[in-house]
């Protein structure tokens, strides 16, 4: 079977420095991948590669099998690549419901939305989003209106039903309490399996609770990759980023 | 949105219709011409909410789709004017052309003075009608492939947009042998439809600007209704989460960009027929700034709304020009009323009257309207 996601030599060079330098790395379907590294190790650029926010100087980005290096931004969304920001990103000004009508439109173009209703099969789906996530009792309510953490699930929801085969998410617990943390670690416990994701996060806890396989980057290239027992005793991982403490 | 919102917007809408509808019961015909202007300024606003309340794109030259609308009615129905068609030619020939012909040219709409050929299809009013309509919505989409397509956002598009209308006055203003110059298109004939002929001061013509308003309104707000409207929103509240979810943002922002300069187009048509003339001051800034007034008073989240307030403003407008002392403070009192709506009523009249209903229409909605509107 071919790799969900696949990198391969990826660079890129910000006129001289190289953020991301040569990294490879294989994701399989349905698999959970939990990015680890220190501040400026590339983690946040690499998911702007993948995504197409920045453009790659060198190597290739495969999405189940496909190569979308270059796309734009839309099309690589249309391959298959949903993502989550650092910064919660939903449409403000429109009610919950609607953030998820939006986010479920299978067809992108102008003129294949110039229609009313919802299937029932989109019905169906829309309220089982709602119930993963949540958010059935603010269905109405307008997402500005939301909490930090009730935001940051309805944006996972948007990517669940958007239905991308790979999902980035950018330290998805950002600012939570420990109750939201729990949470969101269960809503993507849930995410694996149907999706392939690869998460950047830092809360170690939060990291033991989803991780199956960690990578570690180090100034831009891959400097471990396996398990969490693995990498907590991995000794350069010890000395380029954890510390003597290991993972807390 | 739930039951009793939705209902009352219908409510608005048709409400309106009718009142539009039954108006010449109650006013003669003199009356009535100047209220058809004001429904043509309506459609402007109705255009102006579109893009920016809907697409969160403030034009500031709307006016330029105006002018174009205006213009290309004023071309067909010029030379359908007694004077144009007694200039001893086969074909009419505008009286300005005439002034303005080199000496020695032939008085022919072909060839009287540089340019003047461009006149020539428009000697079929339909040929008005649809350029008028149809330019404007074509530009608009490539002024909307280039603007949005850079990913060019918030106070640039209106630089730019700003920009275009004053250089396209320029050249109008410049090109008197072709347009009249600064005194623009006057003593137009009448559009004729089947034999009809829409005198301005004629309640025909009042209808024909009434229904031609009730369906802009009732078809813009079916189309924000749409999913692509849905869509549309997203994009205004953030740009990036739409692209990240697979859709091309530049599209959406350019359909409803050119959606709303047809609009525009075909109030500046209607306002020619009913007016009698264009002039180059549709395209002064002061007119598109004016524009943007209207819908932020009425409200730019609502379509009917900033049709509403367009129409009121001006009707105020008119009785306090009557009034000589009040002349003068007109455009201190029009800023003063900006100001104050911007302040305390950022959502216009509309929002006022939308949190006004809720409350009536009990607890419940009240609360739901209420985080509608953002609070």
């Amino acid at each position: 079977m071919t790799a969900a996601l696949m990198l391969d030599g990826l660079a890129v060079d910000f006129s001289g420095f190289r953020a991301v330098d040569g990294v490879s790395m294989a994701v399989e379907q349905g698999e959970l991948r939990v990015l680890l590294g220190a501040n400026g190790a590339g983690k946040t650029t690499l998911m702007d590669l993948i995504s197409g926010k920045t453009r790659a100087t060198e190597g290739k980005v495969l999405v189940q099998g496909r190569d979308v290096t270059g796309l734009r931004e839309h099309r690589i969304a249309r391959a298959g690549v949903g993502r989550k920001f650092q910064i919660p990103s939903v449409f403000s000004g429109l009610t919950v419901r609607q953030n998820l009508e939006v986010a479920q439109s299978k067809r992108p173009s102008v003129w294949s939305n110039l229609r009313f209703a919802l299937g029932m099969s989109e019905k169906a789906r829309l309220g089982e989003v709602l119930e993963l996530i949540g958010l059935e009792a603010e269905a109405e309510r307008e997402a500005g209106l939301l909490s930090h953490g009730q935001t940051q699930w309805l944006e996972l929801g948007m990517l669940m039903i958007q239905d991308a085969s790979v999902i980035l998410l950018d330290e998805p617990t950002a600012g939570m309490t420990q109750g939201e943390t729990a949470k969101t670690a269960e809503i993507i416990n849930r995410l694996k399996g149907r999706h392939t994701l690869l998460v950047v996060e830092h809360d170690m806890a939060f990291v033991r609770d989803i991780a199956e396989r960690i990578t570690v980057l180090h100034l831009g290239r891959v400097l471990a990759e396996g398990n969490v027992a693995f990498i907590e005793n991995h000794p350069e991982v010890k000395a380029a980023y954890l510390g003597k403490q290991g993972i807390a | 949105m739930a039951g009793p919102l939705t209902n009352y917007r219908f409510w608005a809408y048709a409400g309106f219709a009718i009142l539009l509808l039954a108006l010449p019961l109650v006013g003669d015909e003199f009356w009535l011409n100047r209220v058809a202007k004001y429904l043509c300024y309506g459609m402007l606003g109705a255009a102006v909410a579109l893009t920016w309340g809907y697409a969160g794109v403030l034009n500031l030259g709307q006016g330029l789709f105006f002018g174009i609308g205006a213009y290309a009615m004023a071309m067909a129905l010029k030379l359908k004017s007694y004077t144009s068609l007694q200039q001893g030619s086969d074909q009419p020939v505008p009286d300005f052309m005439l002034w303005n012909a080199q000496p020695g040219a032939p008085t022919e709409l072909c060839c009287i003075t540089p340019g003047s050929w461009m006149w020539l299809p428009f000697q079929w009013q339909w040929t008005g009608v649809i350029v008028a309509v149809v330019l404007p919505a074509i530009l608009a989409g490539i002024m909307g492939r280039i603007i949005f397509g850079q990913r060019i956002s918030g106070v640039f598009v209106s630089i730019i947009t700003l920009a275009l209308v004053l250089l396209v006055r320029l050249v109008v203003t410049d090109a008197q042998p072709l347009t009249n110059g600064f005194n623009g298109l006057t003593d137009l004939g009448w559009l004729t439809v089947f034999g009809h002929e829409f005198d301005p001061y004629a309640k025909g013509t009042y209808y024909l600007v009434a229904v031609a308003l009730i369906l802009v309104l009732g078809l813009s707000r079916l189309l924000v209704a749409t999913r692509a409207g849905t869509i549309l929103q997203a994009t205004r509240d953030s740009d990036t989460r739409a692209l990240y979810l697979g859709y091309d943002v530049p599209a959406y922002q350019t359909f409803f960009f050119a959606v709303s300069a047809a609009i525009a187009g075909l109030a500046g048509m209607l306002y020619v027929i009913v007016s009698e003339f264009a002039s180059p001051s549709f395209l002064e800034l002061s007119f598109s700034i004016t524009m943007v007034v209207w819908a932020a008073v009425g409200g730019r989240g609502s379509i009917l709304g900033a049709a509403v307030g367009a129409i009121l403003i001006n009707m105020i407008e008119a009785h306090v020009s009557e009034t000589e002392s009040l002349v003068e403070a007109w455009k201190a009192i029009i800023g003063l009323l900006f100001v104050v709506t911007v302040i305390y009523l950022p959502k216009g009249l509309a929002g006022f009257a939308h949190e006004r209903i809720a409350r009536l229409a009990g607890p419940r909605a009240a609360l739901q309207l209420k985080e509608e509107a953002g609070q």
